[in-house]
Formats: structure tokens, sequence, C-alpha cells
């Protein structure tokens, strides 16, 4: 038998499967994304301290199966992890719900994930804490964006380098190219080109550089920014996330330009 | 043929395949399918022929409730048909199971409404997938005040909490008395023994005696 091991998780998706066992899909911070069955698990209490289920944050034992895809899990501790309960608040629940599956989406089994981990579990506690606003969200998908690979800039033009704020130029965000165009650089034909405001440019750019403590505390980027990265993703994903529409109906526009 | 369908050595095709069909059940594994199959051979044909007209006579009977949307195989379910109960306090729950345990309990005589489901936006389940319209408009329909409680008794987990929240804020217009389930220590249970999130709950939502 494989020898149990620990690491603290953090629940990103679970479903229930057969009479009393769960399959989840964690993301842990030394074993990157795992997915596992835990057996018996909506009978016992004992051996599951914490029920595992999307926000759980548990310290996961489990030992590997010699042929199989999914770990068994046999335990889940508290282990003074810090609790992420966002349903006492809609928009907390629908803006926490986005980031698990965003992590999921972006996040591959096998690949070192420690980046990935400590950045959803510092906007889950910010989440919890602060509730939610659109510069965490905005803060959360670029730095996601850039652990998985896909960091984008928005400082200059792409083709041209000219600096943002430059020569009074018009930018938009063309999601073929991951980054901006200058208007002398974009072609009309471009696809899926978001103008973005001079404002916009400034704030995503320090949403990008600050810790994601800080860039809670700072102004969103307008919505044309937020419509930028949404176009993004899906594009990155070939998919809109499904968790996208409930977030907008809960954090609405003139939430998101005030904060 | 896939894997799964590969046939068992030793048994024949017709009882394979039962066995992989009742391998689809909760919690039923392939090795007790088998056993419950080589079960099945054993019985009368008449007790065969029972078992097999009840899963139909139950799949093309049994339906929901025009109105709580609980199981039924009738337009109206027998709770909503009993004018014994009281009609003024509904208790909103996510599935016909919990429904049952309600039930189970009896120490609750309102009426029901299933919800189907708990928010999961991840999986793309949002309010529209579930019976919310529906319990709105039913108290919308019924004469003003004659609806005086709602009681949401969702799962104590995040998305039902969360559930719990979406309708506590939808049902505020219609200005219904809503409250939630009590959570906390389990009957019998000792505190010495309990989790910390429950011994947390229990004092949370502890009450004046």
């Amino acid at each position: 038998m494989a020898a149990e091991e620990r690491a603290a998780a953090i629940v990103l998706r679970a479903s229930d499967y057969g009479e009393a066992d769960r399959i989840v899909s964690a993301l842990t911070r030394e074993h990157g994304k795992l997915g596992g069955i835990a057996r018996g698990l909506r009978k016992s209490r004992g051996r599951f301290e914490r029920r595992l289920e999307p926000f759980s944050h548990v310290m996961l034992c489990f030992r590997r199966r010699p042929h199989g895809e999914l770990v068994f899990i046999t335990r889940a501790e508290s282990a003074g992890l810090e609790v992420y309960e966002p349903g006492d608040d809609l928009a907390k629940f629908a803006l926490g719900a986005y980031m698990l599956e965003l992590s999921s989406a972006l996040i591959r089994e096998g690949s070192d994930a420690a980046g990935a981990y400590d950045l959803l579990a510092g906007a889950l506690g910010e989440l919890c804490r602060r509730g939610a606003s659109n510069a965490l969200r905005q803060a959360f998908e670029l730095k996601l964006l850039r652990w998985a690979g896909y960091g984008l800039d928005f400082s200059c033009c792409r083709r041209c380098a000219v600096g943002a704020g430059e020569h009074d130029l018009r930018f938009a965000f063309v999601v073929a190219e991951g980054g901006l165009l200058c208007e002398r650089c974009r072609r009309a034909s471009s696809t899926g080109a978001q103008a973005l405001a001079p404002i916009s440019l400034g704030q995503l750019q320090r949403l990008t550089i600050l810790p994601i403590d800080a860039a809670c505390a700072e102004p969103a980027a307008l919505a044309d920014a937020g419509g930028a990265i949404n176009r993004f993703i899906a594009y990155t994903l070939e998919r809109k996330l499904r968790s996208l529409a409930f977030l907008e109906a809960m954090l609405p526009a003139s939430v998101r330009a005030q904060s | 043929m896939s894997d799964n369908h590969r046939g068992i050595e030793g048994l024949p095709p017709a009882m394979t395949r039962l066995a992989h069909e009742l391998a689809r059940l909760p919690g039923i594994g392939e090795k007790t399918a088998t056993r419950l199959a080589l079960v099945l051979l054993s019985w009368p044909r008449e007790r065969v022929i029972e078992l097999a007209e009840s899963l139909l006579e139950m799949k093309e009977r049994v339906g929901l409730c025009a109105s709580c949307f609980g199981l039924s195989d009738c337009a109206t379910c027998a709770v909503c048909a009993n004018s014994g109960r009281d009609h003024g306090i509904i208790c909103v729950v996510e599935t016909p199971a919990d429904l049952l345990a309600i039930e189970r309990s009896r120490s609750f005589t309102g009426a029901y409404h299933v919800l189907h489901g708990a928010l999961a936006p991840a999986q793309g389940i949002g309010p529209d997938d579930l019976k919310i319209g529906p319990l709105i408009a039913r108290i919308e329909g019924r004469p003003a005040g004659s609806v005086r409680e709602v009681i949401i008794a969702t799962n104590a987990t995040i998305e039902g909490d969360a559930t719990a929240l979406y309708l506590a804020k939808a049902l505020k217009p219609l200005e219904v008395k809503t409250t939630r389930l009590a959570r906390g220590l389990p009957t019998g249970s000792d505190l010495e023994y309990s989790d910390v999130a429950t011994v947390s709950a229990a004092l949370s939502y502890r009450r004046e005696l």
C-alpha cells in the first residue's frame, strides 16, 4: 500500500458519487491539482472533520493508487488552516465560485502549482475579509493568467513598443495578440479589439504589479478592461466560464465602477 | 464493445447485461451487481415480473407535483392535497430526499417546496435552474398574508447557505417571515468529539432558555 501523504488543499470542485462517496478536485501547494475520491465522506465525520466542498481549506491526507488517476482521500482535517466561508454574501459567493472555476480551468494536474495555490489562498482570504470587488477580481485574473504563462502587458504597444499614454495615442486590447495595440498598428480588421480608456490602462498595470492584498484597496479598472480580460479568458479556454453569468448578476457594473 | 460492457467470464450475456445495468445504481459495484443478478435469477418468474412492472410503473406514473415540485403520481401530491396540513408555512428543501427526511421526523405539518438543487455557479447552476420562480409565483398567487412563514431548509453547505441567502433576498418584497433551519450539535452527540465547525455553529445559533 502506498504511503499516506499530507498536503494543505483548497477544494475546487466536488461531486457526490454513489451513496456516500465524493469525488473531489483540490489544489495543493506541494502536489499541484489533485483529483481524489473520499470514500464514505457523507457518513463519516470522524475521518472528515471538514466537509469536502468547494472553498474547503483542509489538510488533505491521501494515498496514491498504482494505476488510478484519482487518489484515495483518507482524511481531511482543519489543522488550523484559514476558513473560507463566502456563503454569507452573494457577491462574495459568486466571485469565489468564479475564482475556483478559473483556477480549475487554468491549472493542469501534475503541474507545479505552488504559486497558483498561494495566489488562490490569498485571494479567497481577502474575499472573505473585505468582500467582493472588481479590483480583486481583475487582480486575481491578471495574476493567475500570468502564472499560467499568459502574462498580459498593458504598458506598451505589442508591435511598435510605443508606451501607453505617449503621443496621445489611443490603445485597444486585441485578444488574438494577447496585448495592446496602438491605433497606428491596429488594423481595422482586427477582431476582438476592445478600446481601453487611459485610466483603465493605468489601473490594469497597477493591479498586475501590486500584491493581491494591496490590489484589493485599489479602484478597479473600468468595465472596458473587465470586458477585455473576459474576452481573453474565453479565447484562451475556448469557452465561457459557467460561473460568469452569475458573477455578473451579483457584482453589477455600478459596483464595479465604484470599487 | 467497451471495457465496461465486456462479458464476465462464466456469466451468460443476459446476466452480464443485467449486472452492468444494476452497477449503474448508487452504491452498487460490479461484485454486488453480479450477486444481485444471481439472486434475481433464483427468484420465481412471477416475482421478477412484479419487480419489472413496478419499475416501469414508477417511471411512467411518478412525476412532479405542480405546486411544490415534490414527487407525485398525480397533478397534486398528497402533502399539497392534504387540507389538514398548515399551508401557511412552506418549508423549502433542495431535493425530494430532503423532503422525506423532514417528513420522517414527524415534526413538521406545513407544506413544502422542492428547489431541485442549490446554487452552484461553477457547475452552471444559477437561480433560473432552480424552482425559485415558481415558489415566488406560488406565494404571490395566494391571498396576501396566507403564507405566514417560509422555512429555508437548504443544506448546511456553502452552496446551501448561498441559496438560502438568495431566496431570502428574493422573498423580501413579499413580506413573508423567512427563517433558516438551525444548525449545531446533533442530538445525542458529545461536545468533546464535535468538530470545530459544528461547535462554532452551535455557539452562533445558541438560543435563550
